[in-house]
């Protein structure tokens, strides 16, 4: 029989478990509304920048652009996009296990870096040699503690010139694209060179085009790249509090459940420990009268 | 004239206005009502968004609008670059 007192304090720390999880759901779900509010304030802006290139590009041939050069691949870089803390599901589990397939399986043969955005990926890299930071991208590494687009472009910028300079002649992001709060998708998109997007809109209209359409495009490209960076930023820091909220949430359940069985257990060993105390005064009783 | 100031963290601006002056790449130009529909890359600068007409009372503008302290129908936002575009007296700014 277990013993009344050590099933008590399990109850007792069972259920001071499930006050802090069920706290760390309600604090998720919190930080999940204002990312979702992120995404949602972004969008517009995504789509619309989105829609002007793709009138522009209509009449104009993008290839010629240096983003868009396709060169010999022997130097890739990763982004992995992580949270800096864990206890959330599968949530960084999913972006080592693809970067770690990338690194050792697709693009074993050739050199390859990781840039970790996020603590849970920057650890393990750091003692490897495929761990890969520029003076440029240092002091903003650690996002995810002040996400912003300032921050986020700093990142791209750099990206962009290493790509220009030909560190690196193909980059990576894997990132969790939110899908809503408890699913979360493993991307994996190329970020340069860029692929040429066929564009269904060639209806350039009769715009006027200051001051052209090439510096425009020009400008533009940069802009879009930043842009595709900062929602991947965006996505991943959403699905890390959704995934939170989630494993929390089924960490709350499953203690209730425990408290429950634990509860019921102790009852039934309070209730033999009664039983067989009556028997034995019964039992002396009953020989007292004999 | 309809105009909306969207940046990738929020949007600025939303209203109707009467004209809006723009740092173009090439120099700074002005828009006003009817113009024709017109795509342009901006550099760093200021806009410069005159409401005379307007009777909307803007209170709520996000701190990034600075108010013109002589004249208080202008308005005025700083930005480091965007691209513009008017279709049929609406503008959109994406601005950065």
């Amino acid at each position: 029989m277990a013993n009344l007192k050590e099933i008590r304090n399990r109850i007792a720390s069972v259920g001071s478990t499930m006050q802090i999880t069920s706290a760390m759901k309600m604090v998720s779900a919190a930080k999940l509304k204002r990312a979702q509010d992120a995404i949602t304030q972004m969008r517009p802006y995504a789509e619309k920048l989105q829609e002007i290139l793709g009138n522009l590009s209509g009449s104009l041939d993008l290839s010629e652009n240096a983003y868009s050069e396709q060169r010999e691949v022997k130097n890739v870089l990763i982004v992995g996009v992580t949270s800096n803390r864990g206890l959330c599901g599968g949530f960084n589990n999913n972006i080592l296990k693809r970067v770690s397939y990338l690194v050792n399986q697709e693009y074993k043969d050739v050199n390859v870096k990781v840039l970790g955005l996020g603590k849970k990926i920057r650890e393990p890299y750091k003692k490897t040699d495929h761990y890969y930071i520029n003076d440029a991208i240092a002091p903003v590494e650690d996002i995810f503690s002040n996400l912003n687009f300032a921050n986020s472009s700093t990142i791209a910028t750099s990206l962009m010139e290493c790509f220009k300079n030909k560190e690196f002649d193909k980059i990576i992001v894997v990132y969790n694209k939110f899908i809503n709060a408890a699913v979360q998708d493993v991307r994996t998109e190329q970020l340069l060179p860029i692929e040429s997007t066929v564009s269904e809109t060639e209806t350039a209209g009769d715009y006027i085009f200051e001051p052209s359409k090439e510096e425009i495009v020009s400008d533009l490209i940069p802009k879009s790249l930043k842009i595709q960076l900062y929602k991947g930023l965006l996505d991943s820091n959403a699905s890390e509090h959704g995934a939170r909220m989630t494993a929390m949430h089924k960490a709350t359940d499953n203690a209730a459940e425990m408290k429950k069985n634990l509860t019921l257990g102790y009852n039934k060993a309070r209730q033999a420990a009664i039983t067989s105390e009556i028997l034995e005064i019964v039992g002396g009783a009953e020989a007292l009268n004999n | 004239m309809h105009l909306e100031i969207i940046t990738p963290d929020t949007k600025i601006f939303k209203g109707e206005v009467d004209a809006v002056q723009l740092p173009g790449l090439d120099g700074s130009f002005q828009v006003l009502k009817n113009h024709a529909p017109i795509i342009s890359a901006l550099g760093k600068g200021t806009v410069k968004i005159d409401l005379t007409t307007s009777h909307e009372t803007h209170e709520n503008l996000s701190e990034l609008v600075i108010k013109d302290s002589s004249n208080n129908k202008v308005i005025r936002v700083d930005i480091n670059g965007g691209v513009l575009e008017m279709l049929g007296d609406k503008i959109i700014l994406l601005a950065e």
